[in-house]
């Protein structure tokens, strides 16, 4: 009976953002005066609180696992119950966490991993080499591979030697330089012998206290973490928020002290907000247009590269990302150490793209567009896209699906579609998508020059060969294939500024690398 | 006074409802089979976008989902029956998940449906019997306001009203444990279902209180003399109980699908956040579930306001038809 009477008022999105408008103009209003000019932030650390969290997404599927993270509350969740043997830090370098020694074999066919001296996990037990090896053969188990198997596919489940109480060797089934950048992924922790995940026991700032899936889960500080001082915190709570107006409705009700994404409309009302603080960190994130070079019309090069001259990208950031990204050149990793800086940025050029498909014979070019809301400013950048490509003379049909259907059995073999994906180092990203055996190669992008060059990059330790060799793989990715980068947004948090120690993260994972170890209440 | 040859025909009556009743759910249960297949691949949905391929024929393998839909279909059927269905998200029991939440839910759509039905008849009563003064066109005026509102934006309003922004009375969400519930934070969900179900209540009640009070029988009685607080409480509610009590069924029955939307927007751990959650994993055993319940749900409540209304109609309850 309201189903008629509803399609008669405003949409709810437009009335979100008029009462979000309310919201800000009366929060402003009552906390301005009240707290007055922001104070400086950043005094020395205290210890004590309670911090409360609002993480997106969330429900009945939630786990505690070390190893198969998959919603933004799991991953919440791994990184502070787990430390790794090395982490990517806020500038995406690599740094040893747990291990005191990475290093491999001149040849690169095995690797020794030392650990610190010292280290414990949650029951006070140290960490030893079997722990490790524990650890490796359980992401690497045949019959359940977790999420970062195929990551270290080159590891010989079979070929670990321990040297003594915190020092192992592992042999290689190819030769690989990259185990450390791999070992430093965060569905890495290591876990004691005979793990098991309903008893959750790592070495993480934080031990678990409660657990509820779909809702909460609580963590105390653990005394005996290895980094000075930390954390900082008594107790992390950890919520889960689907809904991003209940997200958002908590912070500035004062319910949760940070929530891990902002949506892109609400920032201006956050940083109006005296009492708020926005944590806007550039990341390696991208939202590509995936063209599949092996089918109709993008198996012609020149439809390829028409394309990622049809698109504004300056335009997209601002419009599908509300400004809050920085623009790509069709190259992933742009945080690699070997990213291309020397390659010509792509900008608009519609002449030359309208040349470009003419002479492939497509003047009058129609394609279909596969998108789903399953990034934020993915539909809104299709959007985009199909405005921009009307100029050229293209006639782009949007083809907008849920998340599961997306997701669905032709996943992957979209002619023209988008995809969703996280901070790497080029190496690591080039395995999972661009790769003959890669899972998930949506642009079906084969090249064999290409596999050589990669795997040759692989397997070289030297960081400057490695550099040249990845760049003339970088080469041919941009001269011919199939993936149209345009932009890598930013992740955008927010949390009390009665709260200290958050920085802005080039990983990509919300608040910090979800880093509450680190973080502590003003005085 | 019943006469028995009544009292049977009531009888079979109610036994023609309960048996159609039986039979729409058993064909609610074939739809709701069949659409959630629709929904896409469960298995992808579950494990996002990183998923290995070898871990989706793993799960696929766990979860039965590359088995033929007559299988599918068979085997949920014998789980329904032994109440065994697995939810895909956590391998347990489907009515492990949704017990606490069913009653929660229960609590909040409960509370609501009752404050919202006193309130409603009350004030379709008190507006029938005032009918036409000034006072009761502006109370009129706002219900309808109201009746046009969607939940979802009276919500929105009342926490950016009472919770975030003007004032800060109340919490904007619901953070507690999943289990025990805590009141203060009941109050805006539960409001902002009042302030949805009351007024169409209010309408319905008041149209038919005018209608009964305008017929001849309670002229007549009014011609007698009789007291006008006695017409309405004697003469005319019993008259206008079998159109409202229909009323009731239908606005308590939506409540049970308006609790989705409402437990989203205050994060309320009931089966409506549970459904958007199984929707959003391919959860299709908790989907079924709860579909099936609120689908039960309209079944029985429309039986009980079928057989209400044939029990306030004296043309059925005395057998004269």
């Amino acid at each position: 009976m309201k189903e008629i009477i509803r399609g008669l008022t405003v949409s709810r999105r437009s009335f979100l953002k008029k009462t979000a408008a309310l919201t800000a103009a009366g929060s402003a209003l009552l906390t301005g005066g009240l707290v007055g000019a922001q104070t400086a932030p950043n005094g020395k650390p205290r210890r004590g609180g309670r911090l409360v969290v609002g993480v997106t997404g969330g429900g009945a599927k939630d786990k505690l696992d070390a190893h198969t993270p998959i919603s933004l509350p799991d991953t919440a969740r791994v990184h502070n119950l787990y430390d790794r043997l090395a982490i990517r830090n806020e500038n995406f370098d690599l740094e040893l966490a747990l291990a005191e020694e990475v290093t491999p074999s001149s040849d690169a066919s095995k690797w020794t991993i030392r650990l610190k001296q010292g280290v414990t996990f949650h029951n006070g037990k140290d960490i030893t080499a079997d722990d490790v090896i524990f650890t490796f053969q359980r992401i690497l188990d045949k019959a359940a591979p977790k999420n970062e198997a195929r990551s270290i596919s080159f590891v010989d489940p079979n070929g670990f030697r321990k040297l003594d109480a915190r020092t192992v060797e592992v042999n290689l089934l190819w030769p690989s330089g990259i185990l450390l950048d791999a070992l430093s992924g965060y569905a890495f922790g290591i876990v004691p012998v005979g793990y098991d995940p309903a008893n959750p026991v790592g070495s993480g700032p934080f031990k678990l206290k409660s657990f509820t899936a779909g809702d909460k889960s609580i963590f105390t500080r653990f005394d005996g973490y290895w980094r000075p001082d930390q954390p900082y915190l008594d107790e992390v709570v950890i919520i889960d928020f689907p809904d991003e107006s209940a997200r958002i409705n908590a912070l500035l009700g004062g319910q949760v002290d940070a929530i891990d994404q902002v949506p892109l409309g609400q920032i201006p009302i956050v940083e109006g907000n005296s009492a708020l603080r926005v944590l806007d960190s550039p990341t390696g994130s991208w939202l590509p247009f995936t063209m599949r070079v092996d089918a109709p019309p993008f198996n012609d090069v020149r439809v390829r590269q028409a394309f990622r001259l049809i698109v504004d990208r300056k335009e997209m950031i601002r419009q599908a990302l509300a400004g809050r990204g920085r623009i790509g050149n069709d190259i992933y990793s742009p945080f690699d150490p070997c990213y291309p800086s020397d390659f010509p940025q792509r900008d608009q050029d519609i002449d030359q793209a309208k040349s470009l498909l003419r002479q492939a014979g497509h003047q009058d070019l129609e394609v279909e567009l596969v998108s789903s809301p399953v990034g934020a400013g993915l539909v809104e950048a299709a959007q985009v896209f199909t405005k921009q490509a009307e100029s050229a003379g293209v006639k782009v049909r949007l083809n907008r699906k849920d998340a599961g259907q997306f997701y669905g059995k032709e996943w992957l073999s979209y002619p023209f579609s988008q995809a969703v994906w996280y901070t790497r180092s080029y190496l690591l990203q080039a395995g999972r998508c661009a790769l003959p055996q890669s899972p998930f190669n949506e642009t079906h992008w084969t090249d064999p020059a290409y596999a050589r060059l990669i795997q040759e990059a692989i397997a070289t330790i030297d960081d400057k060969k490695r550099c040249e060799i990845i760049h003339q793989a970088q080469k041919l990715e941009w001269d011919n294939g199939g993936y149209l980068i345009w932009g890598f947004p930013n992740q955008v948090g927010a949390y009390s500024a009665r709260v200290s120690g958050f920085k802005p993260d080039k990983t990509g994972a919300p608040m910090n690398s979800y880093g509450f170890g680190k973080v502590w209440f003003n005085a | 006074m019943p006469n028995p040859s009544g009292g049977l025909s009531i009888a079979k009556l109610i036994a023609q409802r309960i048996g159609s009743g039986v039979l729409v759910l058993v064909a609610v249960s074939m739809i709701v089979f069949g659409a959630t297949y629709g929904l896409g691949d469960p298995v992808r949905a579950m494990l996002g976008n990183e998923a290995t391929p070898e871990r989706v024929r793993a799960v696929a393998h766990e979860l039965g989902t590359d088995r033929s839909l007559v299988e599918q279909y068979i085997a949920w059927v014998e789980g329904l029956l032994t109440n065994e269905a697995k939810s895909f998200a956590t391998g347990r029991p489907v009515s492990e998940l949704l017990g606490p939440r069913l009653l929660n839910s229960m609590i909040l759509a409960g509370s609501a449906g009752l404050v919202a039905v006193l309130l409603g008849v009350a004030g379709g009563i008190a507006s029938a019997f005032w009918r036409d003064r000034s006072l009761e066109r502006l109370a009129s005026l706002i219900s309808l306001v109201l009746v046009a509102l969607p939940e979802f934006v009276t919500g929105i309003f009342l926490v950016a009203l009472l919770s975030t922004g003007v004032l800060h009375l109340l919490p904007a969400v619901y953070i507690g444990s999943g289990t025990v519930l805590d009141p203060l934070a009941l109050i805006l969900p539960m409001t902002t279902l009042v302030l949805a179900a009351a007024p169409y209540i209010l309408q319905l009640a008041r149209a038919t209180m005018i209608e009964v009070l305008e017929s001849d029988y309670v002229r007549m009685a009014r011609l007698k003399g009789i007291s006008e607080l006695r017409v309405v409480m004697i003469h005319a509610l019993p008259n206008a109980i079998g159109p409202i009590v229909q009323t009731i069924a239908i606005v308590l029955a939506w409540l049970a699908g308006g609790v989705v939307v409402v437990e989203f927007l205050f994060r309320f751990p009931g089966i409506g956040t549970a459904m958007a959650d199984a929707v959003t994993n391919r959860d299709l055993p908790t989907v079924q579930a709860i579909s099936l319940l609120i689908a039960g749900l309209y079944i029985v409540l429309n039986i009980l306001a079928d057989v209400i209304g044939l029990l306030a109609n004296p043309r059925v309850r005395h057998g004269s038809r």
